[in-house]
């Protein structure tokens, strides 16, 4: 059984743990920031992403902290997590790159 | 402060089933009134009593609900049957629709004047005829496997073109789902139950004939509630076991359709049972032969199976039902479909109580290799 590709969500998700934990609603907010208002996670849809990140042990729980009554949990990403993260944007990267190298060869044909 | 805002979204994930509740709840509601309040205590106080969730956010929860309720890899044994049941239920539909549709291209070409897309004006009214005959034999149509209108209001090319299409479309939404294309499956398939709705929408609007409820009933039944329960065919599921299905394709055509092809051509029409009778036969001998593996208790997956054919039974027998009202003046009609719904009914009991047995004995696939690898 082949292992599955990264979605987009989960890419971000991981993205936005990748400099220190966050709590739920903060990492709808980085989400939001880092894909420039492209993706804008529903707390359903991050829930959703998260309990699968958990299961697939990317990310833990790191601390719980009281704010106006109630209670904040903080995710951090694991050492698999920071792995799974590392080796997505590598592939990522390398598939921008083809696309930048080919982008480059039709562009030069079209104006020559 | 939050009272009542909370409320409302402790509502809406009341949908999702208590073990996740248990672990998510909390932080998720947390999150929620953290996308909401604003930390001043005037505009929170508006807030609290005018908003609530959207509805995407509903749909959000929603979706999640749909995925824990019909679970894959890694769910609780109970939600991963019935997600399980829903996936082969559906495959098993939409292998009827695929034979159904072979058997209609099979038909098409027959009638085309083999080799060119052409047809001769006598193969088409040959067409014609067939499709009129079955039509006329019975509202849901012996001798086509699945039933397709008579001849549709633009006549005999209308007709031949939703025949071919449709069916063709049928055989591709079934190769999708079971090659893992979902979302090319959930596309295909919406396409592909649109005319029919159009059709039966047209017919209901100018009256010409106006479709009865058994029209109706096949298009909830066959078309409408596969397509929606094609949800559970998410990420989380796992592949079908693509070859046995693929396999099915050629063995059901030359199993069923072929001798009920055989039995129209050879003018024993009179044996041909209607679509709702075929079904409770085919569901009927699939229990008794899954039956020697549900009653080993030992089998691994039949449990899934036993809980697959108990749905499928569900809906050939609802539809059965529904159908009886087509031969209120045919004693002889109404006593074959009885017969036909108790033996099924029979037959599905046979696997039922394995089918209830493995809400609580089916381990899942764990989710993702890479979280063995970890």
């Amino acid at each position: 059984m082949a292992s599955q590709p990264m979605t987009g969500q989960s890419f971000f998700v991981l993205t936005a743990l990748a400099d220190g934990p966050r709590h739920g609603y903060g990492i709808v907010g980085e989400v939001t920031e880092l894909s420039q208002g492209r993706v804008r996670l529903k707390i359903g849809s991050l829930y959703g992403v998260l309990e699968r990140l958990s299961a697939e042990g990317l990310i833990e729980p790191d601390r719980e902290e009281a704010h106006d009554g109630r209670l904040r949990r903080y995710y951090r990403l694991t050492q698999d997590g920071r792995r799974a993260l590392a080796e997505e944007a590598e592939l990522r990267a390398s598939t921008a790159r083809v696309v930048r190298a080919r982008l480059s060869v039709t562009g030069t044909e079209a104006t020559g | 402060m939050s009272g009542s805002l909370e409320r409302r979204y402790r509502r809406v994930l009341g949908l999702l089933p208590g073990w996740y509740r248990k672990q998510w709840e909390e932080d998720m509601v947390a999150a929620f009134l953290d996308s909401w309040l604003t930390g001043d205590p005037e505009a929170d106080a508006y807030i609290t009593k005018a908003a609530g969730p959207s509805p995407a956010e509903v749909a959000s929860v929603t979706a999640l609900a749909v995925r824990l309720y019909l679970g894959g890899a890694g769910a609780p044994g109970r939600h991963f049957a019935w997600g399980q049941a829903v996936r082969n239920s559906v495959l098993a539909v939409m292998l009827v629709r695929a034979v159904g549709g072979l058997d209609a291209f099979v038909g098409a070409v027959r009638a085309h004047n083999f080799g060119t897309w052409l047809p001769v004006l006598e193969k088409a009214q040959a067409t014609k005829a067939h499709v009129v005959q079955a039509a006329d034999s019975s509202p849901a149509v012996a001798g086509h496997l699945v039933n397709t209108p008579a001849v549709l209001p633009g006549g005999i090319w209308p007709t031949i073109f939703y025949t071919d299409a449709v069916g063709c479309a049928w055989i591709v939404v079934f190769l999708a789902l079971v090659l893992g294309s979902y979302r090319a499956a959930r596309v295909i398939a919406v396409l592909a139950i649109t005319p029919a709705l159009v059709q039966l929408l047209s017919a209901q609007l100018t009256g010409n004939p106006a479709p009865q409820l058994v029209h109706w009933a096949f298009w909830i039944l066959f078309d409408v509630v596969p397509v929606v329960a094609m949800i559970a065919f998410h990420r989380d599921a796992p592949p079908a076991e693509g070859r046995c299905w693929l396999l099915a394709v050629p063995a059901s055509y030359v199993l069923v359709a072929v001798p009920l092809l055989a039995l129209l051509e050879t003018g024993n029409s009179a044996w041909l049972p209607d679509f709702s009778g075929l079904c409770c036969i085919l569901v009927t001998l699939a229990c008794l032969a899954h039956t020697p593996r549900a009653w080993s208790r030992q089998a691994p997956g039949s449990g899934v199976w036993s809980l697959t054919l108990t749905l499928l039974a569900a809906v050939a027998g609802l539809y059965r039902v529904i159908t009886l009202s087509e031969y209120l003046h045919n004693p002889h009609r109404i006593a074959v479909s009885l017969a036909e719904l108790l033996i099924m009914l029979a037959a599905a009991a046979l696997v039922a109580p394995d089918a209830v047995r493995t809400e609580t004995n089916t381990p899942a696939p764990p989710r993702y290799p890479r979280a063995m690898a970890a």
